[in-house]
């Protein structure tokens, strides 16, 4: 493919989609309060923008603390069972477990627990963060090559050493791997957080708050215009995960060299 | 039998450097794979190990780097077990998020030496096999000879007394592994070693050694023991000459004899 046709494919597509929506909506008269048109909900999305900014200002808190929590216990919890097999052998079913009891089940225990609000949405965003990382690294941790393994023990080199100049640095793309994934959930976490538990200070909550009291208040474009926001947050998230995930491995993975 | 090759020592150490006594290696309730073997490097001496495949010889170099303990017999390193010896892996096993010079660094970083005397020393170890152009790379920029440059180079940077090397260029074309293999000796004028080298080229085997193990399978034994007359330094032309020709092929026929009794 040429290199113009990165751009130009995605763009005529884009072009022929708002075609497409335009012709259905004016084709049909939809009302805007069944289906806005683009422009209406750029319109929406400019008059709420202070609104839709502190909102996705207070998701992407709630997004950002959840992500990193996931992340740092994900590595430190991998760490441990990596180890330690029979901690891995005694606890992975139960991380299974939690990972397999829908998230929208557990906000309202979270809620009981922490209250409404910030903790609660953390929480939440942990949950559906966790997982991903803790698979990815664990894996990352024992699936170092032998051969290395075997140059650590010709050097004499001490359980410590061998973790940190070993199987840390080796499993780390597969703990970038696990991040990047989780940096796709978490603004869905947070989303989902402050749907169940969020709070509003002035009519201003978090994007999935502003969700209901746009759905409520029969606002339709502006609701759409919060489901744009949080597209966008979510790419946010997703391009400074990806940045990372390339200053860490650009110099030496194979996925990263001759890429640059 | 035990000759010493005609080999002018620099080291000047008396007694071996390493001595085996009756050792036998199972695994498991497996069978043996190495049964009664008695083996003595004298310090100095570049031993290779040939034999037909499944006879034990990386097995032998794994038990002498302490890898794996052996089921029978002793293993006496002078100096005692923590006397260093490093194993040169077939692989040249590079750690690719480490540049070459990091990589030459990492037995010193793991032994707790400073960084001072450590980055002195790499500089030296990657002159010592002509890489000093290569100290930032990343091991993805190298060809696989050099690699194993570098992999020797690691292995050097600790000045072992022993150094065990298993087919460290039988991947390598063969023009690469005649290059490395003179390069090999070269180091070995400048920055004496001894040294144990399992091989399947007999060729290589002849070129380097200033003994030849042969050794039989089923249970992995000492078949018979070839000295190599040639003094050093060895370069090229002695590839060509009639002496190596002619012990080239009795070695070989000696290995025949070991596969077919």
């Amino acid at each position: 493919m040429r290199r113009s046709s990165s751009w130009l494919l995605p763009g005529a597509a884009g072009a022929l989609l708002v075609a497409a929506w335009y012709a259905v909506v004016l084709g049909w008269r939809l009302p805007s309060y069944v289906l806005p048109s683009p422009g209406e909900i750029l319109a929406a999305a400019w008059q709420e923008r202070r609104t839709l900014l502190a909102s996705a200002l207070i998701t992407g808190r709630g997004a950002v603390l959840g992500f990193l929590a996931a992340a740092g216990g994900g590595f430190i919890l991998s760490l441990l069972m990596a180890f330690s097999l029979r901690l891995k052998a005694a606890f992975y079913p139960y991380i299974l477990m939690l990972q397999m009891t829908p998230v929208i089940i557990l906000a309202p225990i979270f809620v009981l627990w922490l209250g409404q609000g910030l903790p609660a949405i953390v929480a939440v965003t942990f949950m559906i963060c966790f997982f991903p990382v803790v698979a990815n690294t664990t894996m990352g941790f024992i699936s170092a090559d032998r051969g290395w393994g075997e140059l650590f023990a010709v050097c004499r080199a001490s359980r410590w050493q061998e973790i940190r100049y070993l199987r840390v640095p080796a499993a780390m793309p597969y703990f970038l791997t696990g991040v990047k994934i989780a940096g796709t959930l978490a603004p869905i976490g947070a989303i989902t957080g402050d749907f169940l538990a969020g709070t509003q200070q002035n009519g201003v909550g978090g994007i999935g708050f502003m969700t209901i009291a746009y759905f409520s208040q029969l606002k339709i474009p502006a609701l759409f215009a919060t489901g744009l926001t949080a597209c966008l947050l979510g790419f946010l998230f997703v391009g400074a995960v990806s940045l990372l995930h390339w200053l860490i491995l650009r110099r030496w993975h194979d996925s990263m060299i001759g890429k640059e | 039998m035990r000759g010493k090759g005609g080999f002018n020592n620099p080291i000047m150490d008396s007694g071996p450097i390493v001595r085996l006594s009756g050792v036998g290696k199972r695994f498991g309730n497996g069978p043996a794979v190495l049964e009664g073997v008695d083996l003595a490097a004298e310090p100095g001496a570049f031993i290779s190990l040939i034999g037909p495949s499944g006879c034990g010889k990386s097995t032998l170099l794994r038990l002498i780097a302490g890898l794996t303990p052996p089921s029978a017999g002793q293993i006496a390193l002078a100096g005692g077990a923590d006397a260093s010896s490093f194993l040169v892996f077939q692989e040249a096993n590079l750690l690719p998020w480490r540049r070459v010079s990091a990589n030459v660094e990492l037995p010193l970083q793991l032994r707790g030496d400073g960084t001072g005397p450590r980055r002195e020393r790499v500089r030296a170890m990657l002159g010592l096999v002509g890489l000093e152009e290569a100290a930032d790379k990343y091991p993805w920029q190298l060809s696989g000879g050099m690699k194993m440059r570098v992999s020797i180079a690691r292995a050097l940077s600790v000045r072992p007394r022993l150094l065990l090397l298993d087919e460290p260029f039988g991947a390598l074309d063969e023009m690469t592994r005649d290059r490395l293999d003179e390069d090999l000796l070269a180091i070995r004028t400048r920055d004496p070693f001894t040294a144990f080298f399992v091989t399947h080229s007999v060729a290589e085997a002849v070129f380097l050694s200033t003994r030849i193990i042969v050794l039989a399978a089923n249970p992995g034994r000492i078949a018979r023991e070839i000295t190599v007359p040639f003094g050093y330094p060895r370069g090229p032309e002695l590839r060509e000459s009639a002496e190596f020709l002619g012990l080239l092929a009795e070695t070989s026929r000696v290995l025949r004899s070991v596969l077919n009794p």
